[in-house]
């Protein structure tokens, strides 16, 4: 084990940052999406007098 | 319309148990990702020569073999999409591009920071990075055409064949250390890659890692699919809404 360059360091900060705000932010923004998506789906079923027969939820795919 | 207004109550049970499989799967990936971060910084002995900027590799080699995951299901959803026709297979293939994307995309940063201070530069047009740059550029082209396309039915065509075509690029990555000069590290996972490349505390860390992104990749492979269901359904009502 050698002591370590402590420039190295911010840079493997910088990664596992960017790795995790890019995921925490894909996997909300498509939460956010699919619920919103949802709600859009619900409102027209409604507004068509038709009932889901679901409990209002699509998220099978 | 009276298909979706008539679903059977056996297809919304199978809908609601899916989605309480994703939010399990999303609990599950949170924990295996802390217990991996704990791996990576506290138990991963630090690399004698390049010190704890290597450690960047226990997130930037599972990332990029996901990546590949995503454009080979891409591929095949695709092939499938061409042969069946059908809305299911065009959904795979559109969710697994996607995720592959954002994949792809991370470990290319990954690899550009890990490069900085290893070999001084931020970017070097050597055969991995090259082939790399080339693979975001073909499945960013896929997303682009889906959303350009003149019609829906041409943009699932034509994105079915871009991916397709677009995976010969995968092998060509991951072979490119070895069939031309790199300064790019050689495979450390894979057919390739040679005995003993690791140390075995580093390698199990390394295959523990892969298996917590996979789990992720999983999560947000349903969540898209899911996504692009929902969104299908609501194009449908829009256009019988339009045509009623």
């Amino acid at each position: 084990m050698t002591e370590l360059p402590p420039t190295n360091l911010p840079y493997l900060f910088a990664a596992f940052a960017v790795v995790w705000v890019v995921f925490f932010i894909y996997a909300a923004y498509m939460s956010w999406r699919r619920q919103s998506a949802q709600r859009e789906l619900d409102e027209m079923r409604e507004s068509n007098g038709q009932e889901s027969g679901s409990g209002g939820n699509d998220g099978g795919g | 319309m009276a298909a979706i207004a008539g679903r059977p109550a056996g297809k919304a049970s199978w809908q609601r148990g899916l989605r309480d499989a994703r939010l399990w799967l999303l609990l599950i990936t949170a924990v295996l990702m802390l217990v991996d971060g704990y791996l990576i910084f506290m138990v991963a002995p630090t690399d004698a020569v390049l010190g704890h900027v290597q450690r960047i590799f226990y997130v930037h080699v599972p990332i990029s073999i996901l990546s590949f995951l995503g454009f080979l299901i891409c591929a095949v959803a695709g092939i499938g999409y061409l042969i069946r026709r059908t809305e299911r297979w065009d959904r795979v293939a559109h969710a697994s591009a996607e995720v592959g994307v954002v994949f792809v995309t991370l470990a290319l940063v990954t690899g550009i920071i890990w490069a900085r201070p290893v070999w001084n530069a931020w970017w070097q047009w050597e055969p991995r990075l090259t082939t790399t740059l080339i693979l975001w550029f073909i499945y960013v082209a896929y997303l682009m055409i889906r959303q350009y396309a003149p019609t829906p039915q041409q943009g699932r065509t034509w994105s079915a064949v871009v991916g397709i075509i677009g995976f010969v690029d995968v092998p060509i990555v991951y072979y490119s250390v070895q069939w031309w000069q790199s300064i790019h590290p050689k495979q450390v996972i894979g057919p390739e890659a040679a005995e003993g490349a690791l140390e075995p505390i580093m390698a199990q860390i390394l295959v523990f890692s892969l298996v917590a992104t996979l789990a992720l990749f999983t999560y947000l492979l349903l969540e898209r699919v899911a996504l692009r269901g929902i969104e299908d359904r609501l194009s449908q009502l829009r256009r019988e809404g339009n045509t009623d």
